[in-house]
């Protein structure tokens, strides 16, 4: 049994590089370059490059202050997307996370390549609110909000409606995901809001709603 | 008896009745008006502006109040953005206070008047990181009157230093303690840091 949910699971993680899309409003490439995968059970998704880093310098981006908070083997999750790239970590007492927002800063007076730093708290190991960042510009201007996602129990894929297909982020180090999107964000307003459908490893659809989030506390 | 029971009854419907009517009353004068471009801000204008939200309520992610010295909406959920509460947060008092633009490049002077529902693009975090083209980083020595001290998860500022050691801080602190000015340590908390404003006239 165990054996055919991972088979199955092997199965449905064939990834098929973006060149052969027909779709045109699906992007070839993530931020960096690197071609695009897709998973084939979610139609039009592009999978986010995540990996776990552990021992990630992490200096860059945190407040002088900040940086005792986090310990040295600290897991470091970091995703590229196609317009955002982030990291993610937990602090020393584990009761808070942050988060490292890539972009250009609106404002121009952070180095690139990150525009904003946020901290969630964590209660009962559940963020208090998505902590929604609207700091930041995409690689042509445009207001790119980063926000939290709680994971519900079993979930492997976070995926976010964008322009024309689903950006899937992994689920990795148990750590809240940090999406992007340069859709439906109202900078002005300090708001956003995102589509979010959370899949099981295969693909499964678990849970699936908007995420209407505002900049607070 | 029955009638007693009765009328009980309708008392306290007509009571539940009139508390909603004050918060829909409330929340139906915010508006989203434009700002007024100002030339000038003093950290005086800047104190009465701040000492003036006194009383008025704590509302997470919000920025409208009024000036009648009462929440009008005191029992909202907290970490809840949306629930029309009266009051700004932490930082959305700062934000206002400090007359800072929605645009984060913008770096001019924006008065927005108390019923102006705005929150501003900045969290706590970010202020004490000094985003934005109109904030910067303070040695908290040196932090002074309408200057602030933020941490990642709170932000209020020096309403003026007192000789204890500590500063007397206007802030919006949470949905029980609401706005006000408390005697605080925050000068001497690690996990503060000091942050001002750019732009001071006077």
């Amino acid at each position: 049994m165990g054996m055919d949910r991972l088979i199955r699971t092997l199965l449905a993680l064939v990834f098929v590089v973006s060149a052969c899309s027909s779709n045109g409003g699906r992007p070839k490439r993530l931020l960096d370059g690197r071609p695009a995968a897709r998973f084939l059970p979610v139609r039009d998704s592009v999978v986010a490059a995540g990996r776990v880093l552990r021992h990630a310098d992490v200096r860059d981006c945190l407040a002088i202050d900040d940086r005792v908070d986090v310990r040295a083997d600290a897991l470091v999750v970091e995703r590229i997307g196609v317009d955002g790239d982030s990291l993610t970590f937990a602090n020393r007492d584990g009761n808070g996370v942050y988060a490292c927002d890539g972009g250009s800063d609106a404002s121009g007076e952070r180095q690139p390549p990150w525009c904003a730093t946020v901290f969630g708290e964590l209660v009962h190991g559940r963020l208090l609110d998505p902590r929604l960042d609207v700091l930041c510009r995409d690689r042509r201007r445009r207001p790119l909000a980063y926000a939290f996602i709680d994971p519900v129990s079993g979930a492997h894929w976070v995926g976010v409606r964008q322009d024309g297909y689903v950006e899937l982020y992994e689920v990795l180090a148990g750590l809240p995901v940090r999406i992007a999107s340069t859709r439906g964000v109202d900078a002005e307003a300090a708001r956003a809001s995102f589509e979010v459908t959370q899949y099981d490893a295969g693909g499964r659809e678990l849970v699936a709603g908007t995420l209407a989030a505002a900049v607070a506390g | 008896m029955r009638t007693f029971i009765a009328m009980l009854g309708m008392g306290l419907t007509l009571s539940a009745v009139s508390g909603a009517q004050a918060y829909h009353r409330f929340w139906a004068n915010c508006n989203y008006d434009s700002p007024t471009f100002m030339t000038t801000m003093t950290r005086d204008a800047a104190q009465d502006y701040a000492n003036a939200s006194r009383y008025e309520g704590y509302q997470w992610g919000g920025g409208c109040w009024n000036y009648d010295d009462v929440d009008s909406y005191p029992n909202d959920p907290p970490v809840q953005t949306g629930t029309h509460g009266e009051g700004g947060d932490c930082s959305g008092l700062s934000f206002k206070t400090w007359r800072e633009s929605t645009d984060p490049s913008r770096d001019g002077r924006y008065y927005w008047r108390a019923l102006r529902n705005v929150h501003g693009p900045y969290d706590a975090a970010a202020f004490r990181d000094g985003s934005g083209a109109p904030n910067h980083v303070v040695a908290k020595s040196t932090a002074g009157v309408m200057d602030a001290f933020a941490s990642n998860t709170h932000i209020g500022m020096v309403f003026y230093r007192s000789l204890y050691g500590g500063d007397q801080i206007v802030e919006a602190k949470c949905e029980a303690c609401g706005t006000n000015i408390f005697y605080r340590t925050y000068r001497s908390d690690s996990s503060y840091g000091g942050v001002g404003r750019w732009g001071w006239t006077g």
